[in-house]
């Protein structure tokens, strides 16, 4: 929705064609009600394709294996987990920053993308966006489990209980956690939500069936597409994106505090906010390949999200896998060149310690892999960019795994223990994934998962210069 | 468009205006330059996304929203800051006082470590402020709105583009505006009328709004039974330990044939801290057992402020203290008591026991007035005393001196005064004591 920048001001100097080249939206005859019609009739087929019905039955029983094993925790207790001494984290935190990671790539290419203007993120957004709130959900629900009572979970809010009788602690990173991710997905649902009531006001008035009808025209608010309103709303809907920006950088970068603020060798350094929002964006794209790929092939979205849109994407993936590669040296540097002997362990440790499959995946998965995209027809073709995505996925998981076990060694020698999995710790990460995939596909079948009123925008600039 | 929807004559249509389509979003500008330029000044566009130049051809007039924005900011650095401050940073004598809790010696109030909160509540307050405030702007949500009677206005949302023109604008007329939108190349041109019906809240939104006044109520409530003073039982959704069933003391139970809650001791035991009275009161308290009990187990500190009081009470008789060790004694046992001696009396006894020991000397040296140096051990006075008033004074303690029972254990405790004995020997020594063999030569 992007304006300014065309604000030639002077509606009569000759349309401008070189600025977009390749087109964005390509296909013959493409109008604005083909778009609403593509669009649309995603969401309004009464008869989904098989592979979606397939699709969500086996995400919807994973998503509900994933509540059961909740429910078994809750009345059991986190014994259920393999969490010890000294690795009191174990996966609950390494699946939290895993899935807070996945969710930035949907607000960079959403808040930041938007106010470089880089008109290619619009067929992109709504879909990145809604993985924001769906990984988002299911970081939240890890912390949640994780604090034992999950029922007063609530005392992590500065609420009056005369139960409690103490406040919580604003000077502990875990607190800030809470603000952060709190803020982060409020944010993200504000954002995502008013970036569709254009396009659900579409969906109204296309709607026969009266429950859709009402049901869209309580979601749209009614929108009318007014210029007043526009006016307004992109004023708003820019600002969202002006504050969704500094949000998604602090976000990882607080959840990094939990680690950084620690004393914990491998831990105490500064690179950790960086590298950390280097990493949730590496992530993050990689999740939004694994989604874009299919959907664009299921749904025949590829005049909309084009092969230019994906090798974009996969541009960005080899700056962040290449800074997240570079953060892996440094580690190793700073602990060579710091001379201090718990640190180089810490790190010796990690590469060859009990744990070296885990970090030599994450290795291999997060500095190789994306080095490919450097070849054209890696970038280009997309069955190798699904794989490639997978792998990276994979990888970025395993760094989070391997920063939480440097747990595994303290200062102490009689605190030193390994920390393995129980079959529940392994269930619930692909749980999560089923919860994941089940709202994913939710939003695709009810929801328009193209920003409509973006493209045809983009569109009317291609064709009249604006 | 105009809101006066609540007109007097129910049953006549009113005319809000006209609508009219035009077929491409360059028309669409254009026509609504032209149409304020002609004077028209209550008019308004509409299209499936924004349009650039059409605030300018409508002349409209800037958003005051970035301002409400950065107010929210503002209130949202307040916020925090002044939580931060009241819920860490001050403690009040009443229920909801804030809370200190100091932590490694870091300031009450650290405003680094509260930057992160802060930052993340300006960005949820102006966030929340751009959203709402985009809707408060816009007038939405509406839940009524007479332009969608209109076939042709669904379009709207797709690939219609359209200008309205209101009835309230002073040059409005009804076939003139009509014309002049026709002239202008409207593809289409349609009065749009307010049909008033019998308007009422749908009985399903009134049941809703009613549940959810209650559920409003619930959380107030709920604040409001936790504070208050009633000696009820508090409102809890999850017991957890606050309630465990069990017997209190004194009380009667129906599960012992005696009816009563608490149980008598079974025969054979022994109560807590009696053992050692009953068992040997030469090994554990170093008194002969027909000796006076003098102010057993009472630490030294509260002995001498009883004493210290108004009416000097009379000083506690003497008990007989035992004169020999009630262990065996042998080299080992010396060896354990040295040991003992160095880790638990040396400190302020010093090593050779003649309160030289570095926590004394470092007192000394600070003028500490509430130090009361350690008699030395070689003393007429200690060298005197039998071993039971030793081992009771390492027990009990005296003066300044605390007792040490809980840290060693009886056993070691004579060890010590073992060790004591040899030390002050080691000092007092006559020539003729030492064998032959140790003496020095000449």
């Amino acid at each position: 929705m992007a304006t300014a920048d065309f604000a030639f001001g002077n509606p009569d100097i000759s349309p401008t064609e070189e600025w977009v080249e390749p087109h964005l939206v390509q296909g013959e005859n493409t109008t604005y009600d083909s778009i609403t019609e593509t669009v649309c009739s995603i969401a309004e087929n009464p008869r989904p394709p098989i592979a979606w019905f397939v699709s969500f039955f086996i995400a919807a029983n994973v998503a509900g294996m994933f509540g059961a094993l909740i429910g078994w925790l809750l009345i059991t207790g986190v014994g259920v987990w393999g969490n010890n001494n000294p690795v009191f984290w174990g996966w609950p935190i390494v699946n939290f920053v895993f899935w807070v990671g996945i969710g930035h790539a949907g607000t960079l290419i959403s808040a930041i993308l938007f106010l470089f203007r880089q008109h290619w993120r619009t067929s992109i957004n709504r879909f990145a966006e809604a993985m924001t709130i769906f990984a988002v959900v299911c970081a939240g629900t890890f912390p949640g489990i994780h604090v034992g009572r999950a029922w007063f979970a609530y005392w992590l809010f500065p609420l009056p209980t005369s139960q409690l009788s103490m406040w919580p602690q604003f000077r502990s990173p875990l607190l800030w956690d809470v603000f952060a991710v709190g803020t982060y997905a409020t944010v993200s649902l504000l954002f995502w939500y008013m970036g569709m009531i254009p396009d659900l006001a579409t969906l109204r008035d296309r709607a026969k069936h009266p429950i859709r009808r009402f049901a869209y025209g309580l979601l749209s608010m009614g929108w009318t597409g007014s210029a007043g309103h526009w006016h307004v709303y992109e004023k708003a809907y820019g600002l969202l994106a002006a504050l969704a920006t500094p949000l998604v950088l602090s976000v990882h970068t607080i959840v990094s505090f939990d680690f950084a603020v620690a004393q914990l060798p491998g831990w105490h350094t500064t690179i950790f906010p960086p590298y950390f929002v280097a990493g949730a964006v590496f992530s993050g794209f990689g999740m939004v390949l694994t989604l874009m790929v299919p959907a664009r092939e299921w749904f025949g979205l590829k005049h909309l999200v084009t092969t230019r849109h994906l090798e974009n994407m996969c541009k960005i993936i080899i700056a962040t896998g290449s800074m997240v590669g570079f953060a892996y040296g440094t580690e190793f540097f700073i602990a060579w060149y710091s001379g201090n002997s718990y640190e180089q362990f810490a790190f010796v440790n990690r590469a060859f310690g009990p744990y070296w499959w885990a970090y030599w995946i994450m290795v291999s998965c997060n500095v190789i892999s994306p080095q490919l995209f450097w070849i054209k027809a890696v970038r280009t073709s997309p069955l190798l960019m699904f794989i490639i995505s997978i792998f990276i996925n994979i990888g970025m998981w395993f760094e989070r795994f391997v920063i939480v076990m440097t747990l595994h060694r303290d200062f102490l020698p009689s605190s030193w223990g390994l920390f393995k999995p129980t079959l529940v710790d392994i269930l619930m990460l692909i749980g999560s994934f089923g919860l994941f995939f089940t709202l994913f596909l939710l939003f695709c079948r009810f929801l328009p998962i193209i920003a409509m009123a973006e493209v045809k925008q983009v569109m009317h600039m291609e064709r009249h210069g604006h | 468009m105009s809101d006066d929807a609540n007109n007097t004559t129910p049953t006549e249509p009113q005319l809000l205006g006209v609508l009219a389509q035009f077929p491409d979003a360059h028309d669409l500008v254009a026509a609504a330059r032209k149409t304020t330029d002609e004077g028209y000044r209550k008019v308004d566009g509409f299209s499936p996304f924004p349009l650039h130049g059409i605030d300018e051809a409508l002349r409209a007039p800037k958003t005051i929203l970035p301002w409400l924005v950065f107010c929210g900011g503002v209130t949202g650095c307040l916020v925090a800051l002044c939580l931060q401050y009241y819920v860490n940073g001050v403690e009040f004598p009443f229920i909801y006082s804030g809370y200190q809790f100091p932590i490694s010696a870091k300031p009450i109030f650290s405003l680094p470590a509260n930057i992160p909160v802060t930052f993340e509540l300006i960005i949820l307050f102006s966030s929340l402020t751009a959203f709402f405030g985009m809707f408060a702007l816009n007038g939405l949500p509406k839940l009524h709105n007479p332009l969608f009677r209109s076939e042709r206005f669904s379009r709207v949302t797709n690939d219609g583009f359209f200008l309205w023109i209101d009835a309230g604008d002073d040059k409005f007329d009804e076939t003139a505006t009509s014309d002049w939108l026709n002239s202008i190349g409207a593809t289409s041109v349609e009065p749009i009328s307010e049909v008033v019906e019998g308007r009422q809240v749908p009985a399903f939104l009134l049941a809703v709004g009613a549940v959810g006044a209650a559920v409003a109520l619930v959380p107030p409530l709920w604040v409001a039974a936790a504070a208050g003073t009633s000696t009820s039982p508090r409102l809890s959704l999850w017991w957890d330990m606050d309630y465990q069933a069990k017997f209190k003391p004194q009380t009667t139970s129906d599960l012992f044939a005696d009816g009563r809650a608490m149980r008598k001791a079974p025969a054979g035991t022994v109560a807590w801290g009696s053992l050692q009275e009953q068992q040997d009161q030469r090994y554990f308290e170093g008194i002969e057992p027909d000796g006076v009990a003098a102010h057993r187990g009472v630490p030294a500190q509260f002995v001498s402020a009883q004493v210290e009081g108004d009416a000097p009470a009379e000083a506690p008789p003497e008990p007989n203290w035992t004169k020999d060790f009630p262990v065996e004694v042998t080299e080992e046992l010396m060896e354990r008591g040295r040991e003992r001696f160095d880790i638990y009396c040396a400190t302020c006894h010093g090593k050779a026991g003649y309160g030289e020991g570095l926590v004394t000397t470092r007192a000394l040296s600070l003028n500490q007035g509430t130090w009361t140096r350690p008699l030395s051990l070689h003393d007429q006075a200690v060298r005197e005393q039998p071993v039971g008033r030793i081992y009771n004074t390492i027990t009990n303690g005296i003066r300044k001196m605390p007792g040490y029972r809980l840290q060693v254990d009886a056993e070691d405790r004579w060890a010590i005064v073992l060790y004591v004995r040899a030390l002050q020997k080691s000092q007092h020594a006559s020539l003729d004591e030492i064998p032959e063999e140790l003496r020095p030569k000449r």
